[in-house]
């Protein structure tokens, strides 16, 4: 467990990640992801609880954990005054890599990632995308058992995006165990074998990740703006497509199985009541309302929602 | 021994990174030898009296501005973090940046008291006190800068807090004003004043006199100093480095 202050930023969390897995960690911003992995890093003194890492304990061999893990955080910190070559050089001597070995490794690193040409640029002067690969050598330089990777994609283009998902692959097909943390659901899809969903410091649910994306895919949330008013009890009874619906300043926000279902009940029913449909659209549920849905599905049998 | 290596390594980068800066070393050393000069040239015969108190004084600025430097710079651009993730204890991190941050105020005494023995012909009675006094004086004065340095994100916030100690014992330490001419009150608290010990045994060094019988009283002050100093150092990182 861990606090902020009077917020419990973590509560009771509790999973164990198997030796070679992708394992995402999945939630919205402010969930405790980040928490999570400075913690685990031993850059984060917990409230209560017990943490091992590779077998050993965090607060005890605390130099031992860190031989074993690289963590890659949300904001690059290399140094930005060194070249990519100083930069990976410094930390293999931190490491403990002896002066052959490092440059071996070294070479080896900028090469897997296509930062070889800028091997003598510094740190500070390499685009956002290198910037982040760079930051993923950085975390190899010493072959570490478990990777932590917090956010790798954020703020990248696409195409980024993509590479370093190919690299955290290949990574663990190396043997590397990758512990992931995303909020971007898609991607913990495509990538892990395990998935945590974490919402405001609980954990809501675990499991094989195939199994939790069933559980996840689904309801689409339909967005519409009425010309006027709109009594929400006639409309539910006139579009029955609709499972649920709520109303936040003008837009209607409906969950629905059905796009086009719903869409032609809709505009059936505002013809007939003599509405205009300023705006319309579809959108993905926020995870957080993915999940919300996956616990009240799993709770319970008994609860209607409509 | 594997941490002593890989804290020598944490100074080596250090160097690389700060001093390539030349206007640092520079700025360290113009303001003590403009002064030095200025004493030099109003009365020439008593320059001797205040020249260890002046390199004492550049050891005191540039190593507690350094290791300001060397925290607050790291802290701010999120560094700080790779170090706290490699596998270094504390302690081996405050040793790495203690030495790299001594290095510049042993760097820039070391040239001052160079061009003073050699332009201005200051004696050189005992070295091995002067350098003993040199060392010490730098390693506590870095450790010192640290821990109050550790406190902060910011460079300016970290000498504003500084200069609420460096100054005031500047003038109670011997540097300016004769320890015997000082007020009664005065004297206990510049005997607790690292500068006062540090500034008396290159006094020592450079002239075989001291305000003290022996330079024995001073290094083993300046050792308890040190001692606790390091203590301290290992303490204020570990509660305050990754804020
Ligand atoms: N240093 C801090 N002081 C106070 N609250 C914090 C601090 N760090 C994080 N929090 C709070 O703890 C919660 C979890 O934060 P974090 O672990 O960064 O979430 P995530 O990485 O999942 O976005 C958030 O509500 C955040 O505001
Ligand atoms: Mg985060």
């Amino acid at each position: 467990m861990r606090r902020y202050g009077d917020l419990v930023a973590l509560d009771r969390v509790d999973f164990t990640v198997r030796r070679g897995e992708i394992f995402a960690y999945l939630g919205p911003n402010g969930a405790g992801k980040t928490t999570t992995i400075n913690i685990l890093a031993g850059l984060l003194h917990r409230d209560a609880g017990q943490v091992s890492v590779c077998g050993f304990d965090i607060d005890r061999e605390g130099v031992a954990v860190k031989q074993r893990i690289g963590v890659v955080p949300e904001e690059s910190n290399l140094y930005p005054e060194l070249t990519c070559r100083r930069n990976l050089e410094y930390l293999g001597q931190l490491y403990g890599l002896g002066r052959s070995e490092r440059r071996r490794r070294v070479d080896e690193l900028l090469e897997t990632f296509d930062l070889t040409e800028k091997a003598s640029v510094r740190f500070r002067a390499l685009s956002r995308g290198m910037k982040r690969r760079l930051t993923v050598a950085a975390s190899l330089v010493h072959s570490p058992e478990v990777v932590f990777f917090d956010e790798p994609t954020s703020g990248l283009d696409v195409p980024s995006a993509r590479t370093l998902r190919e690299l955290i692959r290949t990574i663990n097909r190396h043997g590397t165990t990758v512990f992931l943390t995303t909020h971007n659901l898609a991607e913990a899809e495509d990538l892990s074998d395990q998935v945590l969903i974490l919402i405001k410091g609980k954990v809501v649910t675990e499991g094989a990740t195939d199994e939790i994306g069933r559980q996840a895919a689904g309801a689409e949330i339909l967005s519409v703006v009425f010309s006027a008013n709109v009594p929400v009890d006639t409309l539910l009874a006139a579009c029955p497509a609709v499972m649920s619906a709520n109303i936040t300043d003008e837009k209607w926000r409906f969950e629905v199985a059905d796009v086009h279902q719903t869409t032609m009940q809709i505009v059936a029913w505002a013809e007939k009541s003599g509405l205009k449909i300023l705006k319309i659209s579809t959108e993905t549920p926020s995870l957080e309302e993915a999940f919300m849905a996956i616990l009240e599905k799993n709770s319970a049998g008994s609860e209607v929602r409509r | 021994m594997i941490q002593i290596a890989r804290a020598l390594f944490i100074s080596r980068k250090d160097v690389e990174s700060y001093y390539s800066k030349p206007p640092l070393v520079t700025w360290g050393l113009l303001f003590p030898a403009v002064l030095m000069l200025a004493i030099y040239v109003k009365n020439p015969s008593t320059y001797l009296t205040v020249a260890p108190g002046i390199i004492g004084m550049t050891l005191l600025f540039g190593n507690t501005s350094m290791a300001a430097i060397v925290i607050t710079w790291e802290k701010r651009s999120g560094t700080l973090q790779r170090l706290l993730l490699a596998p270094v204890s504390h302690q081996t991190i405050v040793l790495g940046k203690v030495v790299s941050a001594a290095a510049y105020g042993v760097a820039t005494s070391t040239v001052l008291t160079l061009g003073l023995v050699v332009l201005l012909k200051m004696p050189m009675v005992h070295l091995p006190v002067f350098i003993v006094g040199l060392l010490a004086g730098a390693a506590t004065f870095a450790l010192l800068g640290m821990i109050i340095a550790v406190r902060v994100r910011e460079v300016f916030e970290a000498m504003t807090l500084l200069n609420f100690f460096r100054f005031p014992i500047l003038f109670i330490s011997g540097v300016f004003m004769p320890l015997d001419a000082l007020p009664a009150w005065a004297r206990p608290i510049a005997m607790v004043s690292p500068l006062t010990h540090t500034v008396e045994l290159l006094r020592f060094g450079v002239t075989g006199q001291s305000w003290f019988p022996t330079p024995w009283i001073p290094i083993l002050v300046l050792a308890t100093m040190l001692t606790v100093s390091w203590l301290l150092a290992g303490t204020a990182f570990r509660r305050h480095a990754n804020r």
